[in-house]
């Protein structure tokens, strides 16, 4: 199938085919590279093949689904007269419906309108926030927290609330952070509410016999309703009378040349047939009335949202990764509090006891500030993604575009400006280049020469488009034109290089026209002259240039008129030919100056009669326009590229226009040749070439049509370089699917109703936000408010980048959980009075470290991130082995015995020597002792030793925070020394470093007196014991560093490096 | 670690962790190869070996820097805690009762007394020095054996009717018991500027009563002599024994709970911090059936 790009059997290339077969059996226009009508050939075979295409991937769970494309496929109203329309939906073509009729059936049918996507309920939402990760395990917390106090209740009324407290404080944690990631979420919802906005739509109906406007939500079917050019189209409608009216389908068929609307039924397919307006597409020129035969969530449009809705929403990679990293230490905090549950009740200490080491345990392992930080470096990246116009929807995606590694990416609009453009020029016998940029500022070509000057002449006079008025200050390229698609490029095109057009059209008085149809194929108009001693009839003519060829018997080359002799169609053909095979639309254009004698200044020119020659014109020369690539996007695809991403394109359009894109972006790289193309260059048949030598493929829908799942997994690891041209929106959500079983994450973009199922499915759909459509935007999780691909490549630097910060973050906070277990486990064992509480271990989660390790977000990358591949989604984990152990084991580890130090020095230097110390537990937590003797003999009362226990915690606590200044700063890189990387660089790490100091201050010096919070004043040298700790733990970090620089896949970089 | 991931069947699942414990293919227990578990092990040896040793180094240290003989601080340590003799505990602090009539709710309190007592038995003050001066017993120097410092002598005598030794009940048969009263050591503490520290016990209902305690204190006045202070530390004086006061309470109302309040009168001894009870004074309740 592959083999033949071009098979003939498909009516719709039959508009290519006679460029390259030299057939006379033109019938359009030019080169048309019209969409929406291909695109529904290809899905013509009435469904049964377009199931096919879809039954392997689908079949099993989305049989709803095809109900639905049955239900679109059953529309038969096309096909009706008006008469039988009329009795069908009880209406009336001159006097419309009456308002109770209406009022009736939108009672019965509802408001035109789609339902939106089913939102969870907010509180839904919250409550999902307040399970989430670590949430049940401190909940588990809290309740042991409250069943201790039960207990103790029981035994004993009076005792202490400590229990209840801790409970409390510990609910209001998963609380408050609860509320804070629903903040968060609900905040990025919120940008996204105003574009679900939309202007309330009004429609014009004819109701009881009157012409009202009315909302469109109000339409019902029936109505009989009028659109004019500008117009969005209300509903689906059935066109009853149709002056020149040209529709763009582009939103749902993802194809940019507008459409030709009449009343005739000229096709089968709905889709297809001319008759047929649909809901949300724009009614570009023109007028028509039509009877409304779908309203709301049962039109086309509605029905493929509808699609897109019934996608499941996958997973985010970032949360698959949070979810790992969670199991991971709720595995490990889980474990270690049973286990010394165990060891506890083992060891003689009361089952009260043990659940309140084990709440203790379960508040040390969980970094309870950590999915907060989470939150809050997405968030930032977000703002930092927004100011660059992307618009992030959903927080987490802002990580899967740093992970993606398969791109499919839409054509129009995405990779092209979606304007057609000048883009080359044929005349005396030469190919000139236009500058196809996106303001045109540079065209180059040679202007010198007499033939331009005629050219130039038909280009600005020919031509019916007109600048809206009053945008003198606007730039050319950006100013609104009325007029069809090439006439605006035409327009703009002269007004770049000539100026003002409409000054020259006025002084060049048009005197008749004969508008473009499609019978003649062509388009002319008769001016007068501005130059005074000329006093003949100017007549120009543009169209398909076989036809303006035909019409032709001189050549205009060098400014001189020759005779059209056989060399010079010969070039004329090849020319065309060849702009032809870079997939532009080619016009031709000539001339006549009528004899004055002939034709003298009063002569009266009758467009219907023609009384003017339309043969022996001069032909002056060809111009093709094609929607350009926006200028950033070759540069873009490049460093996805060197990124390892790989870019697949997926369009609605033609073949040739696809690849010929394609190749102008480089993403068919210059070097890469389809089968083909080899074909082509060996001459020989397609079947011959040894598929293995192409690097690239083009692949149209109807190839993709009879291929099987596996077929296509081949196709996608076999191909770097893949272009899908002539896709349907079901055939996209395959080819995405297809990407996704290769284990890849497949970003997608988009634009068109269409793209929306894609967008959904996608693991990070990515909707334009000028030219997208509502349901693309709805359906996507990040917008490009520029619409522009380069964009995406700040989106995947900004996302590998936060996933390796989230690394460091991560890597951050873990660390301290074993300098805050410690203590409970060599209090259980040991028996020393508590080191630290419970409390004192929320503040460091809570307190010192959430600033910090924020500030990790704002690290620079250590080495060219957009220089590797992409990571794995299976083996490149957030959170891996390397990155626990040396987290919990060495620098943990460490942190630990500094902290314990700490301790042991507060201890002694109050009179408690570490021997005494051990196994003191029981006593010195006996309420009934209050003369406990320490190492010089002193006498204690309880409450001087919970005193001094809590001076304890504070300097344990200061220990930790004194090491986490180090380990901050330690995280800072991961391969690369402190030094390589900048110490001052990120200021953001200093404040998270001012901020721990002071918040331990005002903790110790400030709140020291508030006895629930369980913190003393400390001396001030307890504050610098752990500084030496701190400053090996950054010696030993830069060692660990420098060795797996020196030896890059040793078992040291192995095991060391996360 | 890789079990945790996505849907997969238990069988599955189970599968992969058995391949994760022993994968015959490349020899990997648990993700790694013998030899590389070796090498690993030998490396986290080796690591907690010098961060022990470093651990140990830091407490060597810190003990290095510790004088023997008096704490580098007393931050908790302003005042001293007071304890009270028998010392049965309730719910809520000390809390004795008994009932005059049925010895064997009492006999456990004397018993107490005697056993507390039995460490100021004139045997086992013997390495203790006689002092009279009732004056602060200050001592720059070691003279005392083994290079220390000399404790005074406080034998259980000094403390008279309820000393055990005349009323081997303590007064608690006749429903005017003694409790004694000891103040907390603290390493170089001086209570008072020049006047003993004295015991002064009280209902702490007081108008509820209307008549104040009466209390005979021992020794009289109720006295913590001068010259037991300051304590040098358990190095400088190793058989030191704190001063007692005993308050042999008078007029206790039967058959009713009353909270008494020991308080200890010195110019450096506070008895007002909220959160300590035992802090310069001693409370309790007293129930004395009949």
């Amino acid at each position: 199938m592959k083999g033949d790009p071009f098979p003939v059997e498909n009516p719709s290339w039959t508009n290519i085919v006679p460029l390259l077969s030299f057939q006379k059996t033109l019938e359009i226009y030019s080169v048309e590279l019209s969409g929406t009508k291909n695109i529904e050939q290809t899905d013509k075979g009435n469904g049964k093949e377009k199931y096919r295409g879809l039954k392997n991937c689908f079949e099993p769970k989305k049989n709803h689904r095809k109900e639905e494309l049955r239900k679109e496929l059953d529309l038969d109203d096309h096909k009706l007269s008006i008469k039988e329309l009329e009795k069908k939906y009880g209406t009336n073509i001159i006097t419309g419906l009456s308002s109770t009729q209406a009022a009736e059936l939108l009672a019965q049918n509802g408001p035109n309108a789609l339902t939106p996507p089913k939102e969870t309920p907010e509180i839904i939402k919250f409550l999902k926030q307040m399970v989430g990760g670590f949430s049940i395990l401190l909940w588990i917390g809290a309740i042991l927290c409250w069943i201790a106090f039960g207990i103790q209740y029981s035994m004993n009324t009076t005792s202490s609330l400590d229990n209840v407290y801790l409970g409390c404080v510990l609910a209001l944690v998963v609380i408050l952070t609860g509320i804070f990631a629903y903040y968060q979420e609900a905040k990025s919802t919120n940008v996204m509410a105003t574009f679900n906005k939309m202007i309330p739509q009004q429609a014009l109906v004819i109701r009881d016999s009157e012409k009202k406007t009315i909302p469109a939500d109000q339409l019902v079917v029936g109505d009989i309703v009028e659109i004019k050019g500008g117009d969005r189209i209300p509903a689906d409608i059935r066109l009853l009378s149709v002056q020149g009216c040209k529709v763009d389908n582009s939103s749902l068929t993802g194809e940019s040349e507008p459409q030709p609307r009449s009343s005739e039924f000229t096709h089968d397919s709905p889709l297809e047939t001319k008759n047929i307006g649909f809901y949300s597409t724009t009614c570009l020129e023109g007028t028509a009335t039509g009877m409304v035969i779908n309203t709301g969530d049962r039109t086309v449009i509605g029905q493929i949202a509808s699609l897109a809705s019934g996608v499941g929403n996958e997973k985010t990679p970032i949360a698959i990764e949070i979810q790992h990293f969670v199991h991971i230490v709720a595995g490990v905090a889980v474990s270690i509090g049973i286990l010394f549950f165990i060891i506890a009740v083992s060891l003689k200490y009361q089952v009260l006891d043990s659940i309140i080491f084990l709440i203790g345990i379960i508040v040390a392992n969980v970094p309870e500030g950590l999915l907060a930080t989470v939150t809050v470096t997405l968030s930032l990246t977000a703002k930092r993604l927004a100011k660059k116009n992307c618009l992030v929807k959903n927080l987490e995606a802002v990580e899967t575009l740093g992970s993606t590694s398969i791109i499919c990416s839409d054509k129009t609009g995405t990779l092209t400006q979606n304007r057609m453009t000048v883009a080359h020029l044929w005349f005396d016998n030469q190919i000139f280049i236009a500058d196809t940029s996106e303001d045109h500022s540079n065209q180059v070509f040679d202007q010198s020469s007499g033939t331009w000057a005629s050219l130039s002449k038909i280009i600005t006079l020919c031509n019916r488009a007109e600048f809206r008025p009053g945008q003198e200050s606007v730039p050319i390229m950006k100013r609104v034109v009325v007029g069809d698609a090439s006439e605006t490029a035409l327009l703009k095109f002269s007004e770049v290089i000539l100026g003002d057009v409409m000054e020259i059209r006025k002084r060049n008085h048009k005197v008749a026209e004969i508008p473009f149809n499609s019978t003649n194929k062509f388009q002319l108009s008769v001016h007068k002259t501005d130059d005074p001693n000329d006093k003949r009839f100017l007549m120009v003519m543009k169209g398909a240039p076989e036809r303006i060829l035909e019409k032709c018997s001189t050549i205009m080359v060098n400014g001189q008129e020759q005779p059209l002799d056989k060399n010079t169609a010969e070039a004329f053909h090849t020319a065309y030919m060849e702009l032809g095979g870079l997939g532009e639309r080619v016009l031709g254009f000539c001339h006549l100056y009528l004899p004055a004698d002939e034709f003298p200044e009063t002569y009266t020119f009758d467009v219907d009669t023609m009384n003017f020659p339309t043969s022996n014109l001069c032909f002056v020369g060809l111009l093709s326009m094609i929607d350009p690539p926006r200028s950033t996007v070759p540069d873009a695809v490049t460093k996805c590229r060197s990124a390892g991403i790989k870019v697949i394109m997926v369009t609605g359009d033609h073949p040739i226009t696809a690849k010929a894109i394609a190749k102008s972006v480089g993403i068919i790289s210059a070097n890469s040749e389809t089968v083909e193309d080899i074909a082509k260059r060996l001459h020989i048949a397609v079947e011959q070439v040894n598929k293995r030598d192409a690097k690239a493929a083009v692949v149209t829908g109807m190839e993709l049509k009879d291929m099987s799942p596996e077929q296509l997994d081949e196709l996608l690891t076999n191909y770097p370089e893949i272009v899908f041209a002539r896709t349907s929106p079901q055939q996209k959500l395959i080819i995405v699917e297809g990407c996704q079983r290769q284990n890849a994450v497949v970003a997608v973009t988009g634009d068109g109703v269409n793209d929306s199922p894609a967008l959904k499915k996608a693991d990070i759909g990515i909707a334009m936000g000028i030219a997208g459509s509502d349901a693309a935007k709805n359906a996507a999780d990040m917008i490009l408010l520029d619409d522009n691909f380069a964009s995406i490549v700040t989106g995947v630097e900004e996302g590998r980048l936060i996933f390796d910060n989230l690394k460091k973050t991560i890597a951050y906070t873990l660390t301290k959980n074993i300098a805050e277990l410690c203590p409970f486990l060599i209090y259980i064992i040991v028996g020393l009075p508590l080191p630290i509480g419970t409390i004192t271990i929320l503040f460091i989660d809570l307190g010192t470290d959430i600033i910090p390790s924020i500030a990790l977000a704002y690290e620079k990358a250590e080495s060219d991130i957009m220089n590797r591949k992409p990571r794995h989604k299976k083996k490149d984990r957030l959170v891996n082995q390397q990155l626990a152990m040396y987290s919990y084991l060495h620098i943990g580890l460490m942190q630990a015995v500094g902290a314990f130090v700490v301790y042991f020095t507060v201890y002694a230097q109050e009179g408690f020597k570490p021997s005494v110390l051990i196994n003191i537990r029981v006593e010195w937590e006996n309420s009934n002792v209050n003369d406990l003797e320490d190492s010089y003999g002193q006498q204690w009362t309880l409450y001087q030793r919970k005193y001094l226990e809590w001076m304890g915690y504070t300097a344990f606590f200061v220990g930790i925070m004194v090491q986490q200044i180090a380990d901050l700063i330690i995280r800072k890189t991961r391969r690369n020394s402190i030094f390589q990387q900048g110490l001052f660089r990120n200021k953001v790490i200093w404040v998270g470093i001012a901020s721990q100091i002071i918040i331990a201050l005002i903790l110790s010096y400030g709140l020291g007196s508030v006895t629930a919070l369980s913190f003393t004043m400390l001396r001030p040298q307890y504050w610098f014991v752990a500084v030496p700790f701190a400053i090996l733990i950054w010696v030993y970090d830069e060692v660990r560093k420098l060795f797996i620089r020196l030896y890059p896949g040793s078992w040291w970089d192995k095991n060391m490096y996360y | 670690m890789a079990a945790l991931q996505e849907k997969k069947s238990c069988s599955q699942r189970m599968e992969e962790f058995q391949r994760y414990c022993w994968n015959p293919d490349t020899g990997q227990m648990l993700g790694r190869t013998l030899s590389r578990w070796v090498w690993i092990s030998l490396y986290y040896v080796a690591f907690y070996v010098v961060m022990t040793g470093v651990f140990a180094l830091c407490i060597y240290t810190l003990m290095c820097t510790l004088d023997p003989y008096t704490p580098d601080y007393q931050d908790q340590l302003k005042s001293p805690g007071v304890t009270l003799r028998p010392d049965v505990y309730g719910e809520k602090g000390l809390d004795i009762s008994y009932n005059v009539s049925d010895n064997r709710t009492w006999v456990g309190l004397v018993h107490m007394l005697h056993d507390f007592l039995a460490g100021y038995s004139p045997a086992s003050q013997e390495d203790s020095i006689n002092c009279t001066l009732e004056k602060y017993f200050f001592q720059e120097s070691f003279r005392a054996p083994n290079h220390t410092k000399f404790s005074c002598k406080f034998t259980a005598d000094t403390l008279q009717n309820c000393s055990g030794l005349t009323d081997p009940n303590f007064g608690f048969a006749e429903g005017k018991p003694c409790f004694i009263i000891k103040m907390n050591r603290i390493v170089n503490f001086l209570p008072s500027n020049s006047t003993a520290p004295r015991v002064d016990c009280a209902f702490l209902d007081q108008h509820k009563n209307a008549r104040p305690l009466q209390a005979e204190y021992y020794p009289p006045n109720g006295t913590f002599s001068l010259h037991y202070f300051p304590y040098y530390g358990k190095k400088a004086q190793p058989h030191y024994s704190n001063p007692l006061v005993a308050a042999k309470l008078l007029n206790v109302p039967k058959n009713t709970e009353v909270l008494i309040v020991c308080k200890i009168l010195a110019d450096h001894v506070t008895f007002d911090n909220p959160h300590d009870p035992f802090e310069g004074k001693v409370e309790f309740k007293l129930n004395i059936q009949q």
